[in-house]
């Protein structure tokens, strides 16, 4: 009686626990004649995969499209991505949107889909070869660097002959946005405004409060810190908590990227002078519109631009409601 | 003729006492890093230390109940990422609501622990239900709970909660702020449960024999539940703190949270066999993981030379470790890791 107590409550346990870790590759069902366009994104956790699928859905609603939407939920990685996009190819979409977390890694995948009729989109990042695929549309991260920097010097006062100390916090040595967005920051700084220097760096491995504790660290060791480029939201929402608790917010200039809605209205409050904004929603609609072109035949399909850059946006106090609010993420 | 006998035997004591090792290792990195900069010997990078020390110790010292009773607790980060932002979740809920801060910050607190009764929980039964090794059974727990993390947030952080939980996180009784305060004033209980109550010594005996145990009357399975449930709400407090240092739940805080608690109860001199430990030595290795961090970054040293330090560190305390208990023949316990307590 006791053992098969024992055994009722072990299964209760483990169906507990199995329901936990559901995340399950669920495919939406779609009318067979409507377009299904398939997405394979980098990471689900990322508020920017989230706010491009918001586009998505957007203008797929807009297009009458079906959205398949897939990727592992939290690791960035060929290793995870590659699987994933053999199913959701298996499922025959019309088109494809490849946002590849390798350019050698997906290209097999990017032109198998190809050879079988399927058009495909790279977005943000692309694979080797783009010479088969339908268009690459990415937003500029170099661009957005040198854009922070601006945002600093103009923040500081910045003046010639003077010199000024900025530290920047990272996510990962590795990450290409991290690495795009830290040249162009490095970039500018070199040639507009020598006087500021780069005096320390760290990683946050995405977790804000490893950010957090960087920053304070940093507060106690320059006295006369001049401003922080937090690199991404993690290290925006460590800078943004430790100038708050210390009293400093407004008097160490901050610049963020991304625009989470944690982190927009203190632009208000004055604790970030500026948040260098995305937009994967514009990214999204732009591939799917693409697609539909393609798919359709219509006279849209031979006007597809190759490349598109979608410049990245300053967000400052001087922004107006409007446009913060257009490019303010979508977010649970 | 026997003082000079007795005076190296007691020095070789002292040394064979890993929280004295521990003292010493500590001491000798707040000098140096003193030495390379003045700035660390100060009430401000102290002020960083133990705010990094306070979550970090709270997980630790579940880590060890959890360990010293013969099992591992692989859950304890990524219970820190789903209590934090489910109590996120609730307390935007209640500010939105207009509830009162300090109300909605206590109900957000318990938040907090009943998300670490309810993994504890579960870890419990896996264990002593389903008699799923502990090692896999929080494993499962560990990869759920990182997940529906994600799951409910989307990956991003969750604030607009009550307006006053960053001024808590704000050291003011000298180095420490009044969470850490409370933080100290909780390891204190836990360090007098493990060291003089019924509690702490059932604990141990399972650790070291859990069948001698049963065989004397312990209801294992009981006992073992409470440590794991323990730990899961130090974990959960751990999730509530890094909400007050950062006023945003977010589903990466925590990451990597089990590898810290592990290392300090290490690194404290406890042995991943089970049944012996000190408590001090876990408090103290814990300190010394988040001085290295603070110490590393004020004297210009790449932040990852971190994990490096933190390494050898571990590998010297265990050598320590296998050495005392093997006398160096080198048979060490940690073989025996992976197969605990499925019998």
């Amino acid at each position: 009686m006791a053992s098969k107590r024992n055994r009722a409550a072990s299964v209760l346990a483990v169906a507990a626990a199995a329901s936990l870790a559901v995340v399950g590759l669920a495919t939406p069902s779609h009318a067979a004649n409507k377009i299904t366009i398939a997405f394979v994104m980098g990471a689900e956790s990322d508020p920017f995969f989230q706010a491009m699928k918001v586009g998505a859905d957007a203008e797929a609603k807009a297009k009458g499209v079906t959205i398949v939407w897939q990727g592992d939920p939290a690791v960035y990685s060929p290793a995870t991505q590659l699987p994933i996009a053999n199913k959701v190819l298996a499922l025959k979409p019309q088109g494809l949107v490849l946002i590849p977390t390798d350019p050698v890694a997906l290209q097999t995948i990017n032109d198998k889909a190809i050879a079988a009729g399927i058009p495909v989109v790279n977005v943000d990042t692309h694979v080797k070869d783009l010479s088969k695929t339908t268009s690459f549309i990415t937003g500029d991260n170099a661009d957005g660097g040198a854009k922070a920097a601006d945002a600093i010097a103009t923040a500081i006062g910045y003046k010639a002959g003077k010199t000024y100390k900025v530290v920047v916090g990272l996510s990962s040595a590795t990450a290409t946005t991290n690495v795009a967005r830290l040249d162009g920051f490095t970039a500018a700084v070199a040639k507009k405004y020598p006087g500021i220097k780069i005096v320390d760096k760290a990683y946050s491995q995405s977790v804000p409060a490893t950010a957090n504790t960087n920053v304070n660290n940093w507060l106690t060791k320059y006295p006369d810190l001049a401003g922080i480029f937090a690199i991404d939201g993690t290290n925006g929402a460590g800078a943004a908590a430790a100038l708050q608790a210390k009293g400093l917010a407004g008097k160490i200039a901050l610049v963020g990227y991304d625009a989470y809605p944690t982190v927009v209205p203190l632009i208000a409050s004055g604790v970030f002078t500026a948040l260098v904004a995305q937009n994967p929603a514009a990214e999204a609609k732009l591939a799917i519109d693409d697609l539909v072109a393609v798919i359709n035949k219509t006279a849209a399909a031979k006007s597809i631009q190759k490349n598109v850059v979608i410049p990245n946006v300053l967000l400052t106090k001087a922004t107006s409601a409007a446009d913060l609010a257009k490019y303010t993420y979508v977010a649970k | 003729m026997s003082s000079p006998v007795v005076a190296p035997s007691r020095i070789k004591s002292l040394f064979g006492n890993q929280q004295f090792i521990l003292l010493l290792v500590l001491f000798a990195m707040v000098a140096f890093f003193t030495w390379r900069n003045p700035v660390f010997f100060s009430n401000a990078v102290f002020g960083n230390i133990l705010a990094d020390w306070s979550p970090v110790v709270l997980i630790a010292v579940g880590e060890f109940f959890v360990i010293v009773s013969g099992g591992i607790d692989l859950s304890v980060g990524s219970t820190i990422a789903i209590s934090g932002v489910v109590s996120a979740f609730s307390m935007r809920a209640l500010t939105a609501n207009h509830v009162g801060q300090n109300m909605t910050l206590f109900l957000g607190l318990l938040t907090c622990v009943g998300i670490g009764i309810l993994v504890g929980s579960i870890n419990a039964l896996l264990i002593t239900k389903a008699r799923i090794v502990p090692f896999i059974a929080t494993l499962t727990t560990m990869g759920a709970g990182a997940g529906m993390a994600i799951v409910l947030t989307g990956g991003s952080q969750i604030g607009d909660g009550p307006a006053k939980a960053i001024s808590l996180s704000v050291p003011d009784f000298g180095p420490l702020s009044r969470p850490g305060i409370v933080i100290v004033f909780i390891v204190a209980i836990l360090w007098v449960i493990m060291g003089k109550n019924r509690f702490g010594r059932y604990t141990y005996a399972i650790g070291s024999n859990s069948f001698a145990a049963r065989a004397a009357g312990i209801n294992v399975n009981r006992h073992l539940a409470k440590v794991y449930i323990l730990s899961s709400v130090l974990a959960g407090l751990a999730g509530f703190y890094y909400y007050l240092l950062l006023s945003v739940g977010a589903p990466t805080s925590g990451q990597g949270g089990e590898l810290q608690a592990i290392a300090a109860v290490v690194i404290g001199g406890t042995a991943l066999a089970g049944g012996t430990g000190k408590l001090s030595g876990t408090v103290l290795g814990a300190l010394i993981l988040t001085t290295v961090t603070s110490g590393l970054i004020m004297i210009n040293v790449a932040a990852n030379w971190k994990q490096v330090v933190v390494a050898i560190l571990i590998a010297v305390a265990v050598l320590i470790q296998e050495f005392r208990s093997t006398g160096g023949t080198g048979s060490g316990p940690i073989r025996r890791l992976l197969t605990r307590n499925s019998k």
